[in-house]
């Protein structure tokens, strides 16, 4: 398993992208040559792209009946060798979510975009939210791990949707990309590198599939058609896919391997960033969208005299408890502000001593700066 | 298994897990039968199965690569890889239940797109895995663990079905017809396009015992009896034929 | 924040304010700038009242949306009642659509009357090219972007069929600008 520089298929340059469009070109650039979705506000563009794209470029481009339909059919070309993805929005993601299970409990390398909106239920389509965070976590039955990443920009769609791929191939582990529909529709400048890094899963010729093959954890993957018989299956398994339903040795050996082999490996998955920490005495921590408008506010806080700092999660699953908690030993106050009842914030209080306010917002529009620099004044 | 079929079996497969007298076990050696008559090479076959019974057939009895997947989404599923990689002979091999009653959409968008997909339907009429409910398959009358005065409703005709949503091959035939049978599944293997197989096989555990065919073997026997051929249904009453089951080839 | 420029395009439905933020956004990337661009989205696009907003920043900027307007385009009465008053005083700039904008007369920002609808009808053959005329006057007034990179912001986003038709009525609402503006 290793990762190799290739030319991006997109030529090197300046352009101007909604977050949905570079999204698309990030999972291009990532190697994704088969996607599957079904259509849903604020995530259609990001389909329609990856659609002209795939044609383009020789790939696979199907739309589903339905989300449980796109995921799956994800799910089975990516053991036929595809890099594959599908974006969709709240309504898809709950329809998506056993399968999701499915793709964690088999180690399936596929990326699932979210561009959140106002939920929950039908809510409001074309508005903004973050209330999925949880849901990308919990979603699924049982205990299993995903990564999940926070796009503040269309350059970070980009980006992260890359890095989606390259971690969900190396992980065998399905990635997500908890944007929302304000990052969706924004247009932005974007960069385009002449060359991008990207990861292959690992192979090896008569491996097994699904148990540790050296330190990471993560078995090598071969794909449908290469002569190695697999078997597949979501029921409990051993190391090479025969199913053990009542073997409670081998559950609990699956279950704690696809757990662990992510969240040994946290530390080189989680990023988080870090702004006017040094001399805080107040810390905003904040993620997607928001994470813009908190720093907006922190900078003219700062301007005021204002000792206030921001940490910014871009990786959401797994949590970065060690940087929360670490700011949490430095500031006397954090301020989660979301746009959702509290989701993170929640997340944040478990791993720091000193006060958590919640700054909530649920009315289907982003948060203005004035919202949070009122709240830092107040407190 | 018969000696010559040995090859077919995953290599640690030691038994079969259907019931002593479970039409599965018969559907699964006929497939088997199908595949070596051709010649097929095991290691470009892909099965795809859902969830239940039936779905254990391929799923890893099979010496292919085998996708064992969720209740009713095999198609999907099977989907995905085909398109990805056209090369992969791709079959599905699944229940009444978790093909067309929980998996209905997927079977008759899968049929509307006519992908080059194989799927044998293993019909028993009624939910076997989970304690035999009542399907989307279950006669008007028969009883079930959720219809203990006879169900209510109709059955789907799956074959009408799937023929109706743009399928390109299309037949039915019990596992009590197994030259029929095998002949089906060889035409399908070769058919380019979505091909639909209902393999009536009979479940006594779950079916047979709450109706009227106590053992194993009654339940045989019902389906040699009312298995009949289109050309003989058309001398039949409207009663008598109420009572057949209609099998061949619908549409190849 | 220095080097910061918001421009708010509205309208109502219908009347090419989103692409006109593309081409002004694209122009501006063309220019090396850093852009954040958003529109109305959805039922609002549609119909009732739209606008596109972009922002010009000589580097990264952090709240991506608009705060307050610099300069704001008004197409429509709706349009211009609701987004007057968040126009910067004094530096400010409003362009109106001379022939479906009454004006206020209190507010203290400059105003540019432009008869674009007006324009687009009789000497374009098509009302669709107000937003284009627009464009032109707004870059004869305030150099926000080239002339160069809007040009090829059209050449980029506008499909063939009216590419023509669009650079006519670019050149057209620079000529409106000097006018005005001079
Ligand atoms: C989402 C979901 N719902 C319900 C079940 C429980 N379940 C497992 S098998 C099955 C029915 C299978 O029936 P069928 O496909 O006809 O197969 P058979 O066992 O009869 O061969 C059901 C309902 C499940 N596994 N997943
Ligand atoms: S329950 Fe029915 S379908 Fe399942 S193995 Fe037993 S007889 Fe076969
Ligand atoms: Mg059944």
């Amino acid at each position: 398993m290793a990762s190799r520089w290739v030319k991006s298929p997109f030529p090197k340059g300046t352009y101007y992208f909604s977050g949905n469009e570079a999204a698309a070109e990030g999972a291009i650039a990532a190697g994704c040559r088969f996607y599957a979705g079904y259509p849903i506000t604020p995530s259609s563009e990001l389909m329609e792209r990856m659609a002209v794209r795939l044609n383009e470029i020789g790939g696979v481009f199907i739309q589903m009946e339905d989300e449980i339909a796109s995921i799956s059919a994800v799910i089975g070309a990516s053991w036929a060798g595809a890099r594959a993805m599908t974006a969709t929005s709240g309504p898809g993601f709950s329809l998506m979510q056993e399968s999701i299970g499915y793709a964690a409990f088999t180690e399936t390398p596929c990326v699932i975009i979210d561009v959140q909106r106002a939920g929950p239920c039908t809510g409001q389509a074309t508005k903004v939210g973050s209330g999925d965070i949880m849901q990308a976590k919990w979603g699924s039955h049982g205990d299993y791990q995903v990564i999940a990443l926070s796009p503040w920009s269309s350059q970070e769609m980009y980006d992260l949707t890359l890095r989606a791929f390259n971690l969900s191939e190396q992980y065998r582990v399905p990635a997500m990309v908890m944007a929302d529909e304000a990052i969706g529709h924004l247009r932005e400048t974007i960069r385009v590198a002449a060359k991008v890094e990207v990861w292959d899963r690992k192979k090896k010729k008569g491996g097994a599939p699904f148990d540790i093959e050296g330190e990471d954890g993560v078995p090598p993957m071969p794909s449908f058609g290469e002569g190695e018989r697999l078997s597949v299956t979501g029921s409990t398994h051993d190391a090479y896919g025969f199913r053990k339903t009542d073997d409670p040795k081998a559950h609990a050996r699956l279950v704690e391997r696809i757990n662990k082999k992510i969240l040994n490996h946290k530390r080189s998955i989680i990023e988080t960033e870090d702004y006017l920490l040094e001399d805080a005495e107040m810390a905003v921590v904040a993620y997607g969208f928001t994470a813009r408008t908190s720093l907006y506010a922190v900078k003219r806080m700062r301007k005021d005299g204002t000792k206030v700092g921001m940490l910014r999660l871009k990786t959401l699953w797994p949590f970065p408890d060690e940087a929360v908690a670490e700011i949490g030993k430095k500031v006397k106050k954090i301020i989660v502000p979301e746009m959702n009842l509290g989701q993170v914030a929640g997340e944040v209080k478990k791993y720091v001593p000193c006060d958590v306010i919640s700054l909530s917002q649920t009315n289907g529009e982003v948060i203005q700066p004035d919202t949070i620099m009122e709240m830092l004044r107040k407190i | 298994m018969v000696r010559a079929l040995e090859k077919y079996i995953r290599p640690g497969v030691k038994s079969t897990p259907f019931c002593p007298g479970c039409g599965h076990g018969i559907l699964m050696g006929l497939i088997l039968r199908a595949i070596d008559d051709l010649k097929m090479d095991m290691k470009k076959m892909l099965f795809v199965s859902g969830i239940g019974c039936a779905a254990w057939i391929p799923s890893p009895h099979y010496n292919g690569d085998t996708l064992h997947t969720l209740h009713g989404r095999a198609l999907a599923f099977a989907t995905g890889a085909k398109l990805y990689n056209p090369d992969l002979c791709v079959m599905v091999v699944s229940g009444d239940g978790d093909l067309s009653s929980i998996g209905g959409n997927h079977l008759i968008h899968a049929a509307r797109r006519d992908i080059d997909l194989k799927v044998i339907c293993a019909n028993n009429m009624i939910y076997g895995m989970t304690g035999g409910q009542a399907a989307s398959t279950t006669p008007r009358g028969s009883k079930t663990s959720t219809t203990g005065e006879g169900n209510p409703y109709r059955p789907f005709d799956l074959c009408k079905l799937v023929e109706g949503a743009g399928a390109t091959y299309v037949s039915r035939f019990s596992v009590t017809q197994p030259i029929s049978l095998i002949q089906s599944i060889k035409k399908a293997l070769l058919h380019k396009g979505f091909s639909f197989i209902e393999a009536l096989s009979p479940c006594p555990t779950q079916f047979g015992r709450r109706n009227l065919l106590e053992r194993p073997e009654d339940m045989i026997k019902d389906l040699i009896r009312r298995c009949i051929l289109e050309e003989e249904a058309e001398g039949l009453t409207e009663e008598e034929r109420a009572e057949k089951i209609i099998t061949g080839e619908f549409l190849s | 924040m220095t080097g910061i420029k918001q421009v708010r395009l509205s309208g109502f439905g219908g009347q090419g304010v989103v692409l006109a933020g593309l081409l002004l956004g694209q122009a501006g990337v063309f220019d090396g700038k850093y852009i954040s661009g958003s529109n109305s989205y959805g039922a609002q696009a549609r119909g009732s009242g739209c606008k596109s907003e972009i922002v010009f920043s000589d580097g990264p900027v952090d709240f991506p949306h608009l705060t307050t307007a610099d300069i704001l385009i008004a197409m429509s009465q709706g349009a211009y009642n609701s987004y007057c008053g968040d126009v910067r005083e004094e530096s400010g700039l409003i362009l109106y659509d001379q022939g479906l904008v009454t004006p206020k007369e209190n507010l203290r920002v400059r105003h540019l009357g432009i008869p674009a609808t007006d324009v687009s009808v009789k000497r374009l053959k098509n009302k669709q090219a107000a937003n284009i005329v627009f464009l032109g006057v707004l870059i004869e007034a305030t150099r926000i972007v080239s002339p160069g990179a809007i040009r090829k912001a059209i050449s980029t986003h506008v499909s063939e069929r009216f590419r023509s038709l669009n650079l006519k009525a670019l050149r057209t609402g620079m000529e409106l600008g000097r006018k005005a503006h001079g």
